[in-house]
C-alpha cells in the first residue's frame, strides 16, 4: 500500500497557535528525543513559498529564467520574491506565519 | 470565456511585462494614432477626447505620446519613491502603454457617423446654434444606437483605468494605500498635466 504523504501541520488545529516540535524519532534504532524545539524557518513558510524558494535555487537565482519557466512576467516573479523576503524578515523577528 | 482568459483580460501583467508589453502597446499606439487621424478624434488628456483645432498628423501623434508618457513618468517617479522593490522603467512604461490598448476600441466607435456629427458641434459657439445642432442630431436614426455605443466606449475607458491600476501594482510592486494614492496622482493628476501640455499644441 502506498504511503500517504502527510503535510506538516504548522498551527494547532484547536487554537491556531504555532506548533513546536516535542518529539523526534529515529526510524532505524527507535531512539526518541523529547523536548521543545522550534521548527526551522523554511518549514514555517507555506508550501507555495517553499516551492518558490526551491525553483529559485534550481534556476541559479535567475528571475528571468524563473519567469520563463513559470510562464509569468518578470515583475510578477520579482514581486513574489520581495514579498517572500518581507515574510522571512517578519518570521526572523519572531512573527507568526498566516 | 474561461477563467484563464478573464484573468488575463483583467490583469495581463501577471504574464506580460517589459519589452513584450512595450511592443504590443506600441503596436496599439500606432494603430490608435492612425485611427484618430482618420476620424479626427483628438486626445485632450487621458480621460478627455473630442475635436480640436489642429488637424495635422503630428498633433495626433504628440497627443498619444503625451497621454502615455506623462502618467507613466508619474508612476515611475512615485514607484521609485514608494516601492521597496527595485523597479524597472521598461516595466512601468511598457505596462502603462499596454494598459492603454482598450482606448483603441473607443477610436473604432468614433468611426460611426453619429460621432462625426457630434464632434462637429462647436462647444465654443453660440448656445442657440449648439442646441439646434444637438436637436438635429437627436432626430438622426442612429442616435440611440450611438448613445448606447457611447456607454460601450465608456466601458473601455474604465477597463483602461483598471489596467493602468494593475500595471502600477505589478510594475512597482505596490499595495494598499500607497498604490491607491500613487494611482490617483498618476491617473487623475496625469490627465490634468496632459490637458495642460496638449492644450499648448492647439495654441
Amino acid at each position: 500500500m502506498e504511503e500517504i504523504k502527510k503535510k506538516l501541520p504548522l498551527h494547532c488545529p484547536a487554537c491556531e497557535s504555532p506548533l513546536r516540535v516535542a518529539r523526534l524519532f529515529c526510524k532505524s534504532c527507535e531512539t526518541e528525543v523529547s523536548g521543545s524545539f522550534e521548527l526551522p524557518l523554511f518549514s514555517r513558510l507555506t508550501e507555495k513559498d517553499q516551492t518558490f524558494i526551491i525553483e529559485f535555487i534550481k534556476s541559479s537565482g535567475s528571475l528571468k529564467d524563473m519567469a520563463k519557466d513559470m510562464g509569468i512576467s518578470y515583475p510578477t516573479v520579482r514581486n513574489l520574491l520581495d514579498d517572500l523576503i518581507e515574510k522571512i524578515k517578519f518570521l526572523e523577528k519572531g512573527g507568526q506565519n498566516e | 470565456m474561461n477563467n484563464r482568459t478573464v484573468r488575463f483580460l483583467l490583469n495581463p501583467f501577471e504574464r506580460i511585462a517589459g519589452f513584450q508589453a512595450l511592443s504590443w502597446g506600441f503596436l496599439g499606439l500606432v494603430l490608435s494614432i492612425g485611427l484618430a487621424y482618420f476620424t479626427d478624434y483628438h486626445y485632450h488628456g487621458l480621460l478627455h477626447y473630442g475635436s480640436a483645432p489642429n488637424p495635422v498628423w503630428w498633433c495626433f501623434m504628440a497627443e498619444h505620446f503625451i497621454v502615455w508618457l506623462i502618467p507613466a513618468l508619474l508612476f515611475y517617479i512615485g514607484g521609485m519613491l514608494l516601492s521597496r522593490s527595485k523597479i524597472r522603467a521598461l516595466d512601468v512604461f511598457g505596462t502603462v502603454l499596454f494598459a492603454q490598448i482598450p482606448l483603441l476600441f473607443t477610436n473604432l466607435i468614433v468611426f460611426l457617423p453619429f460621432y462625426k456629427q457630434m464632434s462637429a458641434i462647436d462647444p465654443t459657439g453660440p448656445l442657440q446654434e449648439q442646441i439646434a445642432q444637438a436637436s438635429e442630431l437627436m432626430l438622426q436614426p442612429g442616435f440611440w444606437l450611438g448613445l448606447w455605443l457611447s456607454l460601450v466606449a465608456f466601458v473601455f475607458v474604465i477597463w483602461m483605468g483598471y489596467l493602468m491600476f494593475k500595471a502600477l501594482a505589478v510594475s512597482c510592486n505596490l499595495k494598499g494605500t500607497k498604490l491607491a494614492i500613487l494611482f490617483c496622482i498618476g491617473f487623475f493628476g496625469g490627465d490634468f498635466i496632459c490637458r495642460i501640455i496638449i492644450n499648448l499644441l492647439y495654441s
